[in-house]
């Protein structure tokens, strides 16, 4: 099969004014011609199989949404090769518009004061699509996201999630070969991500769309990438199987206490007790990151964070509780550190 | 007055992001040079046929209208656009979280743009009406009341613009509402042509009316400086009541206003 | 053609919509036609005032200025009404909003000037029709269908002139973010264009003429219809100055949107 997209050591590189401190610096600034070289993209190669969900991600200003709007023909790179379906993006943005959905998290693209069936309407005329398949689509959005519902509210008045629904069924409305979402469930609670994830996925499959997702929701990789590239101050850190990321953050999860009468010995005492509980190679480790938390981290392949959890709570004085993710930060640290060896 | 510096932290920080679009910068001063050279033209041909016009001579009236114009960069802040959106998209709620009073905020913030630009345009125009025009600047008691009575013109011009940011909590239809307001400044202020050139009968209407203390006080102080005592004491007088009232005024009307709010939820 | 007749119909789809939506703030569409109302007014007032002192403006009497300045009103109306949006770019340019105009497959400039239809330039555009008629019937101008074919033109040049360079204005966006005060000085400069041309010296009214061509939207083209025996057969050209000077704004704009490339990252 060919590639739908292919990338071959792809730069990106900008000129940016070195701006000065203060109303003295604000002044010099007038006449300043002094520009340093920003590399965004710093010589990146890959491909991308027709119909694949990739998970594009990296921490902010790591070059992600360069690379993205070279995809979608808006920036013309300084170096290398992008081609999308077999052209250059921005030699036709007319042409390639037409194979592509977009959709930007924060910002819709929908007529912001017209009622959400007329938004539909006027995107059947721009990507010219015919009333068959757009009976078929906005009945598939129906079922999947329950737009009819929708049809007759102003887009001003969608609460932000069912907002998201309506953009990213927007994006797939004339059937296009890729599909660029950028922070699909930025905002948005966990009952609506999982609703969002669903839809995403199922429209993956039954429209063999190929899908570019950008996020900073390890949880979103999670549920809908096989594939994961990880980006870093322009370059790729790694391009591969989710699992093996997965290794790094899927299984940990960090458990965060707040534990009464909190002194020197909380954390010595805490980690002794746990290791007696579950072995010293129960994978959990001890800390204290901000003033009066206590944090456990803890490898749920090898215990159950829940063990921990009732243990914690039986045996120490604990009124506060939260769980949290792993951060992307601290995923691409440890990419850095050789994880992924 | 210990907050006077959160005030000025406001201000400076305004000045700077004034300067920060530089070529926007350079652009405004080039606008004001170009309608200097079109008032000019135009004033030369209005006074082809006679040396005085209700009392002015072209000098005089150049000077006004030129310096008019350099005004109005001055008062214009754009502030009634700016605070009717930050109402309307509800930003408005961050600042009453905060302990700031929210018209010297904006007062605070204007200035800084205002001073900016007090320097950046009046300079270069003075020096051009100068060297260029080769204009004679007239001595008279005028002057010394010329910076008082400036601003003044700034805080009532700023009330005004503020009131009709204000009036946001009403309505969404501020853009039909800061147009006329602009216009009916402009026209009746003597912004554009001396007071002393409108009827008798308007002219008497105008004098009552706030908006000549805006444009007509001040720049009569300067392009007819040479009058008795008198009559600038009376004419800031006048500016100082007018200003007092618009501190008033705008006071009660935000209390008004911010019930909207409180019982509506914005 | 076939492209033309599509965008028409997208058009009429999105503006029929945008108009159906802006009804619901009634209050908006009267005090905003108010508003334009006595904007348009207040420049004529001002020639009012102004005749009470002198007899003329260089050789032209009161009524003949009305005459210009009706022109003029309806020479900037398709501004007003189909151009508004690119008040609008330097915001969409700071906050990164521009973006999701290179994503249809549609012209960029036809999607982005769709966004706005502004409702208010037609009160501009009748008071601007009845103040022509007006000024007309003072000045006892005969319209033979000749003279309107080329009252037509002529409007439809001197139209794409302010068009040009208010647009020209908005998208140096694309380079310096805030093109406020450019803009400020392009709408400052409309504003000259009823002046008589003749009250400049040589040197700005070959500006005015040649390199800002303000004259060109209502001064030298409402000649045409006061005094055409005193007009030099430029004028005639119009049209195609307006043509022309779109088509550049047209090449610009393509140049501002192939070299914006986006706030943040």
């Amino acid at each position: 099969m060919t590639d739908l997209i292919h990338i071959d050591n792809l730069s990106k590189h900008f000129k940016i004014l070195n701006r000065h401190q203060g109303m003295a610096g604000a002044i010099r600034d007038l006449f300043s011609t002094d520009f340093r070289t920003v590399k965004a993209v710093d010589g990146i190669s890959f491909d991308i199989q027709p119909g694949e969900i990739v998970g594009y991600i990296g921490p902010n200003g790591a070059g992600k949404s360069t690379t993205i709007k070279m995809m979608t023909g808006i920036l013309k790179p300084t170096e290398g090769t992008i081609q999308v379906n077999g052209h250059a993006p921005y030699s036709n943005r007319i042409r390639q518009a037409q194979i592509m959905g977009v959709v930007f998290g924060q910002r819709s693209q929908l007529w912001w004061d017209l009622p959400v069936i007329e938004s539909f309407k006027i995107l059947k005329e721009i990507y010219k699509v015919d009333k068959q398949t757009f009976d078929e689509h906005m009945g598939l959005f129906s079922r999947l996201v329950g737009l009819d519902k929708l049809y007759t509210q102003q887009v001003r008045t969608l609460s932000l999630g069912q907002r998201m629904l309506c953009d990213i069924s927007a994006s797939f409305l004339h059937n296009p070969q890729v599909v660029f979402l950028d922070e699909p469930t930025i905002g948005l609670d966990i009952s609506i991500k999982a609703k969002i994830r669903s839809v995403i996925q199922e429209l993956n499959r039954t429209r063999n769309t190929t899908i570019i997702l950008t996020t900073h929701d390890l949880g979103d990789v999670e549920a809908l990438c096989h594939r994961i590239i990880i980006i870093d101050k322009g370059r790729i850190l790694y391009d591969g199987d989710i699992k093996k990321v997965n290794a790094l953050f899927g299984a940990y999860r960090t458990l965060k206490l707040q534990i009464e009468d909190f002194n020197d010995s909380t954390l010595s005492v805490l980690q002794k007790k746990l290791d007696g509980k579950f072995g010293k190679k129960g994978g959990i480790a001890v800390a204290s990151t901000e003033d009066f938390w206590t944090d456990v981290t803890i490898d749920q392949a090898r215990t159950p964070l829940s063990d921990v959890l009732n243990f914690v709570m039986s045996n120490f004085p604990v009124y506060d509780v939260r769980i949290v993710e792993i951060a992307m930060e601290n995923v691409v640290r440890k990419v850095y550190d050789g994880a992924l060896g | 007055m210990k907050h006077v510096r959160t005030y000025w932290a406001i201000l400076r920080g305004s000045m700077i992001t004034g300067l920060v679009y530089r070529f926007g910068f350079i652009f405004t001063i080039l606008g004001n040079v170009v309608y200097l050279f079109v008032a000019y033209f135009l004033w030369h041909s209005i006074y082809r046929n006679s040396t005085t016009l209700h009392g002015l001579t072209f000098n005089e009236a150049f000077i006004y209208v030129a310096l008019g114009s350099t005004v109005f960069i001055l008062l214009k802040t754009y502030a009634e656009w700016s605070i009717s959106r930050e109402i309307n998209d509800g930003k408005i709620a961050v600042y009453l979280t905060k302990p700031l009073d929210y018209q010297l905020y904006w007062l605070a913030n204007n200035l800084g743009f205002t001073v900016t630009n007090l320097v950046a345009i009046t300079v270069p125009t003075v020096l051009l009406l100068i060297f260029v025009f080769k204009v004679s600047i007239p001595l008279g008691p005028g002057l010394l009341f010329f910076p008082l009575s400036l601003v003044m013109a700034f805080l009532i011009s700023f009330n005004i613009d503020y009131a009709v940011g204000l009036a946001a909590f009403y309505t969404e239809s501020t853009w039909g509402l800061s147009m006329t307001k602009e216009i009916i400044v402009t026209v009746l202020s003597g912004a554009l042509l001396p007071l002393q050139f409108f009827p008798d009968a308007i002219q008497k209407v105008l004098l009552w009316l706030p908006f000549q203390t805006i444009y007509y006080t001040p720049l009569t102080m300067i392009a007819k400086p040479d009058q008795g005592w008198g009559v600038f004491i009376s004419m800031i007088g006048v500016q100082f009541a007018w200003t007092v009232a618009s501190f008033v005024l705008t006071r009660l009307f935000y209390v008004q206003a911010i019930k909207v709010l409180r019982v509506s939820g914005g | 053609m076939q492209t033309l007749l599509r965008y028409f119909r997208l058009y009429f789809l999105i503006e029929a919509q945008y108009i159906k939506a802006r009804m619901q703030y009634r209050a908006d569409f009267i005090i905003s036609s108010i508003g334009m109302f006595f904007t348009s007014l207040a420049t004529l007032a001002v020639f009012w005032v102004l005749f009470q002192s002198i007899p003329n403006l260089a050789g032209w009497n009161f009524m003949e200025m009305v005459f210009i300045y009706a022109f003029y009103m309806i020479a900037i109306s398709p501004m007003q009404i189909l151009f508004d949006q690119v008040w609008w770019l330097r915001y969409d340019v700071q906050l990164g909003t521009f973006l999701k105009y290179y994503f249809r497959p549609l012209n960029m400039m036809f999607y982005y000037l769709s966004e706005r239809f502004d409702l208010k330039g037609l009160t501009q555009l009748a008071l601007g029709v009845v103040l022509l008629i007006y000024a007309s019937i003072k000045l006892g101008i005969h319209w033979g269908p000749l003279n309107v074919l080329l009252l037509l033109a002529v409007l439809f040049g001197a139209s794409l002139v302010l068009i040009s360079i208010v647009t020209i204005a908005s998208c140096s966006a694309f380079w310096i973010t805030n093109s406020f005060p450019v803009l400020n000085l392009a709408w400052k400069l409309r504003e000259f264009s009823p002046y008589p041309m003749s009250i400049f010296d040589g040197a700005f009214r070959f500006v005015f003429t040649f390199l800002l061509p303000i004259g060109f939207i209502a001064f030298f083209p409402a000649q045409l219809f006061l005094r055409p025996q005193e007009v030099s057969p430029l004028i005639y050209f119009t049209p195609l100055v307006g043509i022309g000077l779109f088509a550049l704004t047209y090449w610009i704009w393509m140049l501002g949107v192939n070299q914006y490339t986006g706030t943040g990252s």
